[in-house]
């Protein structure tokens, strides 16, 4: 809200306040000031009316002048200056900067010889005062003024406007009398009201009841208070000049008086008001109503806008005049041949406003108020001031008494407090005198005292109506903190009481990983949780996806929650690529959401891309990523988060393979189990409509929030063999489609069982994987290295050759694997 | 036999250090010390030589033995050190560039979140996390934000489908919606409801808004909020943290001030400024960083705590904008485009 220096000044004397210091004041009285704004002339030094006594044409120049100026005997007396505005006619009373002045922008004055000719001084326009943003030639000033008059006293005052944030608790200080009353307790100044000559009791006999019989109130939850007043025989016309300065400068345009006025009392209360012309209203009755379907208006914007119930408007026999709290209709709005009024001060229901605005997509500065609040009780006290403007500045009179529907419940709100509970809350002493007189300056009135045999004390404040944000002792806290000044608050020294919890274990997972995938080159990369639906086709099915969705998107590429993280990967590999950025392996950790039989659940993701293309040519070329890079990251990720990949059931992923490339892509785990993963190639044809240049492998893990674990159990030691081992080498020729797991564990289970209790089976791996050449067409060959210890001795051939003998006779009888020579 | 040995070990120092292969090597060391090699027949010609001559030839043939195994090691050294060499390529060019790629790298969000929880971890405050699907419940009714407030406006905060259904968010009150929360306070009820006081904990995570994306604003971005909930908690011992914080952040002489505010959810309520002398590109004495209070006893009283007998405060700000402030970063859209030349800066 706009607030101006020169209307506050008219509730607080500031003067000889800097706005500096008011614009401080208003911030630490907690509204946060966004501009401060200063209108008219600054203070000028050395700058006078100059009176122009004679003009001649320069003698070495055809567009300047030489002037004489009589700017005081006090300042030489007359001058000679050059001049080139046109207008330096004799006779003009002028601004003169004389030798010595320093004009905006630090342009000094200085005697000076102008094309050989002597000035003393120059003759300003409006611009060179700051006055206007265009030079018009010079400045003309009112001829009445004598010669040597400081220039500020022929130059309108200047105002300084503050635009400031009222918090949404303050809804009182959406008014300059609020602002006044919170700068009058920082300043400790005396408020002064307007002075209002208006009474009720002073209504003449005349009653125009043609005008205006009745009100009815048809929603009085929506309405609790609605007043009207008829005043006849106004003189609409322009309203007075302070007024329209005042409106000006808080960015109001002055339309006329009564229009003015009407806003005036608005941004002198908080109490939007309005004026229909009575001659324009069907009937003598208004009513307060819901809008019936389909009804329409046009307000005062000049638009039409269709109405609905609940909406509530004022109404006449025939029409709604006005959107209750928003904005009136032009049809009866005040016009230059206006002489009639029927002035509106009402109270409606924030929530009805809210809801109707927000309806229409309409707001205005009333119904701004209204949503926060309007002060009912302080009714009564607007309408008598609006009433009285109009008859100072419109004319006319009252004509019949103030229609008023609804009962104000009475206000009564106390506060008991003692100083020792608001001490204690803030940590630090205020004394018990500073915060009474705190608390009275924001007119909270003491109503009672009570001393306790301790001497301690205990208030009880009365709370004005306008103050309904304070309730409970802990309010009256901010209060006194408030004023006397949080920057105040003194520092202290840190207490901190070993309180010493373990960090969520989702925090230690993320931490891990960061570190782990870091640790391998990755450069971490954070994207939004919010994906474009049609990117989610290629990572979740169509059912997924839908649930995925939000109700109120709020752009289109924003419109779903993603199930991966590798699609915001992609995103960014992409933008790295047509940047021309050398980057190929990125990672993000973060919350994706996982879709099964129509539930979502919010699960702990990591996820990782390398890109073939590094975006870079190297000196020496290193070898590239495959799959099996891909698994061993994610093989990394799984164990961070207590899950051995290795020992799960691992598959192709599906086709049709979403992002993935089918065939060599993984998958392993279930969201049903908790978690899951997939790793491999993202899909070629998935990529080159992305515009990404080279393969991409990527890697994604997901677990459910809940089953991220705590500190993993501690190990404990196997003892290992220090005896020599024994190496032996084994190739079976499998079927193409057998995977490795199977044979490796039909491998294993054999060797283990012929090797029993003499010695052990340390490990078997597969060291070498053979297709073509040599081999039967549809077979394949896997080689595994067999390690065999004993733990006490050295294994002899002869052992080891028997169990392998057995190991290979065994294999060849139960499965169809053969033995490749 | 002097000759004879004379001329053995004449013809040994000028053919082995032609040797150049460790199989021709063995081969000539055979010729000579082998069982059939030539210094061994001529030593069992010994067995021959008169018995007093015996002394002075068995000396000879030893020298001849010395010798010749001299000769035989500096072969073999030689020949060694050959392959060894051969191993290698030429000397590097040191200068040259690893061709591996650059090192990984934390995102500076990461970076900023984590030395802040260090910073907090220090005076007892622990990691918490809570669900980015939020319930109404948790982001607004338990924070005193009343049904008709602007900031739950479909407007401003992103609901879900009233249809959406959730695995593991659990909801309060059965017909309220979900939303993403749209600050981290969320956590502070979850903890409240389920922990015992004292509390003292710390909340990064990420939150949501219905925001034009622009240089400072973002539909998602992320919070770090502190609580902390125990018996005489006291506006002062507030001040006290946000000091602590901000001066392990960026040195002991930084200063902080409080500015009376509006938060639904405590009272009173701040806007913190922090003394921007240390932060790059603040061309202001006093820059805004967060916001904080004392935690409403509505709150309290809503996950039933007894005001009278807890207090507590809490403090809230966001992560982006205490990274641009720190690295002078201008545009918050920066920090999801990962573009790897602003990744690289922060490691």
């Amino acid at each position: 809200m706009k607030v101006s220096l020169n209307w506050l000044q008219s509730y607080v004397d500031l003067t000889g306040v800097s706005a500096e210091d008011i614009s401080r004041a208003i911030t630490f009285l907690g509204f946060e000031v966004e501009q401060v704004i200063r209108t008219g002339a600054p203070a000028f030094n050395n700058v006078v009316v100059g009176h122009i006594l004679t003009r001649d044409k320069h003698p070495n120049a055809d567009k300047l002048s030489v002037c004489t100026v009589d700017v005081g005997a006090a300042h030489g007396g007359v001058r000679t200056i050059v001049c080139g505005a046109p207008n330096c006619d004799v006779g003009n009373s002028v601004p003169v900067a004389l030798p010595g002045a320093v004009l905006p922008g630090d342009f000094v004055i200085k005697e000076a010889k102008v094309r050989g000719q002597a000035s003393s001084g120059m003759m300003c326009s409006a611009k060179e005062l700051t006055l206007s943003h265009e030079a018009h030639g010079l400045l003309l000033l009112n001829g009445g003024l004598p010669a040597g008059t400081p220039i500020n006293a022929a130059l309108p005052t200047g105002d300084t406007v503050f635009d400031i944030e009222i918090t949404p608790n303050r809804p009182d200080c959406l008014s300059h009398l609020g602002v006044a009353r919170e700068l009058a307790a920082w300043f400790k100044k005396e408020l002064r009201y307007p002075e209002v000559s208006f009474t009720p009791a002073s209504i003449g006999a005349s009653h125009r009841t043609d005008l205006l019989k009745s009100i009815r109130v048809d929603n009085p939850t929506c309405c609790p208070l609605y007043t009207a007043t008829v005043i006849t025989g106004v003189n609409v016309g322009p309203s007075p000049e302070w007024m329209q300065q005042r409106l000006s400068a808080v960015g109001l345009r002055p339309i006329n008086n009564v229009v003015d006025i009407g806003n005036y009392v608005m941004l002198e209360y908080g109490q939007p008001v309005h004026a229909f012309d009575a001659h324009k209203l069907a009937g003598a009755e208004l009513i307060v109503r819901s809008a019936t379907e389909g009804e329409k208006i046009t307000t005062l914007d000049g638009k039409t806008r269709e109405l609905g119930s609940p909406m509530l408007v004022i109404a006449d026999a025939h029409k709604p005049v006005v959107i209750a709290g928003i904005m009136g209709s032009a049809d009866a709005g005040v016009t230059d041949v206006t002489t009639d009024l029927i002035l509106e001060v009402a109270s409606f229901k924030r929530q009805s406003v809210r809801a109707t605005g927000k309806r229409l997509g309409l707001g205005s500065d009333s119904s701004y108020r209204y949503e926060r609040g309007v002060d009912v009780h302080s009714l009564d006290e607007a309408a008598h001031r609006f009433i009285d403007l109009i008859l100072a500045h419109a004319g006319g009179q009252v004509a019949g008494p103030i229609h008023r529907v609804g009962g104000d419940q009475p206000w009564e709100r106390e506060i008991t407090v003692t100083p020792a509970f608001i001490n204690a809350k803030l940590g630090f002493e205020i004394p018990a005198e500073f915060i009474k007189t705190s608390l009275e300056s924001l007119e909270l009135a003491l109503v009672r005292e009570e001393q306790s045999e301790d001497d301690s004390l205990t208030w009880t404040f009365s709370v004005p109506s306008w103050r309904d944000d304070l309730d409970r002792p802990i309010d009256l806290v901010e209060e006194v903190v408030r004023l006397y000044g949080t920057e105040k608050i003194p520092s202290s020294v840190i207490t901190a009481p070993g309180l010493v919890g373990n960090d969520d274990p989702i925090v230690l997972f993320n931490r891990r990983v960061t570190d782990a995938l870091v640790g391998q080159g990755f450069n971490e990369a954070v994207n939004y949780t919010l994906r474009p639906g049609k990117e989610l086709a290629a990572w979740a099915t169509p059912a997924a996806v839908a649930d995925l969705a939000l109700a109120n998107p709020f752009v289109e590429d924003q419109s779903h929650l993603r199930p991966t993280l590798v699609s915001g990967l992609l995103e960014t590999l992409q933008l790295n690529q047509s940047r021309g950025v050398a980057a190929s392996q990125f990672f993000e950790t973060g919350r994706v959401f996982i879709e099964r039989n129509g539930q979502l659940s919010e699960c702990i993701a990591a996820a990782f891309i390398i890109a073939e293309d590094t975006g870079e040519r190297t000196w020496r070329t290193r070898e590239t990523a495959d799959f099996y890079t891909a698994k061993r990251h994610t093989a990394t990720i799984c164990a961070l988060a207590g899950i051995e990949l290795e020992r799960q059931p691992t598959s192709l992923v599906p086709v049709p393979a979403h992002g993935w490339q089918e065939g060599h892509a993984a998958t392993a785990g279930d969201i049903k189990h908790g978690w899951t993963s997939t790793f491999g190639l993202v899909s070629l044809a998935h990529l080159k409509s992305l515009g990404i240049t080279g393969k991409v492998y990527a890697g994604f893990f997901a677990i459910v929030s809940e089953k991220v674990s705590a500190e993993a159990e501690r190990r404990s030691y196997k003892p290992f063999g220090l005896q020599p081992a024994a190496l032996r080498d084994l190739a079976l020729v499998v079927p193409e489609a057998t995977s490795s797991a199977e044979v490796q564990k039909a491998l294993a289970k054999v060797a283990r069982a012929a090797v029993g209790t003499a010695f052990a089976l340390e490990a078997v791996h597969v060291f070498d994987v053979y297709q073509g050449k040599g081999l039967p067409e549809g077979t394949k060959s896997l080689a595994y290295s067999l390690v065999f210890r004993a733990a006490e001795r050295t294994l002899t051939d002869e052992e080891v050759n028997a169990v392998f003998t057995q190991i290979q006779a065994e294999l060849l009888k139960i499965t169809p694997y053969q033995i490749r020579k | 036999m002097q000759d004879l040995l004379s001329a053995l070990i004449a013809k040994a120092a000028s053919e082995l250090p032609t040797v150049v292969t460790r199989p021709d090597f063995d081969a000539a060391k055979a010729r000579y010390v082998g069982p059939n090699g030539e210094l061994t027949a001529l030593m069992k010609q010994m067995g021959s030589v008169p018995k007093e001559q015996k002394p002075v030839v068995g000396k000879l043939v030893n020298e001849a033995k010395t010798a010749l195994q001299a000769h035989l090691d500096a072969a073999l050294a030689r020949i060694e050190a050959a392959a060894l060499a051969a191993q290698l390529g030429p000397a590097v060019d040191p200068t040259l560039p690893s061709p591996d790629r650059t090192p990984g790298t934390q995102h500076p969000l990461t970076l900023v979140r984590e030395e802040m929880t260090r910073i907090l971890r220090k005076v007892g405050f622990t990691v918490v996390e809570g669900p980015e699907v939020e319930t109404e419940y948790y982001c607004f009714d338990a924070l005193n934000t009343p049904a008709d407030h602007p900031a739950r406006d479909a407007q401003d905060t992103f609901y879900l489908p009233e249809s959406a259904r959730f695995g593991n968010v659990a909801k309060k009150n059965p017909d309220e919606k979900y939303l993403l929360r749209t600050h981290t306070s969320s956590v502070q009820i979850r903890t409240l409801l389920k922990g015992q006081p004292p509390i003292r904990i710390v909340s990064p995570g990420r939150v949501y808004r219905r925001d034009t994306t622009d240089a400072t604003h973002s539909a998602n971005f992320h919070q770090l909020e502190c609580l902390y909930v125990d018996k005489n908690v006291t506006v002062r011992d507030l001040k006290a943290l946000l000091d602590y914080i901000f001066a392990s952040l960026l040195g002991k002489d930084t200063k902080t001030r409080f500015r009376p505010h509006y938060f639904g959810y405590t009272e009173p309520s701040f806007e913190v400024d922090l003394s921007a002398r240390h932060l790059p590109k603040v061309n202001k004495e006093w820059i805004e960083i967060g916001g904080c209070g004392m935690v409403d006893p509505i709150v309290f009283k809503d996950v039933g705590y007894d005001p009278e007998v807890w207090s507590g405060y809490a403090f809230g700000m966001g992560l982006e904008r205490l990274a641009m402030l720190l690295y002078g970063i201008d545009d918050i859209r920066y920090f999801y485009q990962n573009d790897a030349r602003f990744l690289r800066q922060f490691a």
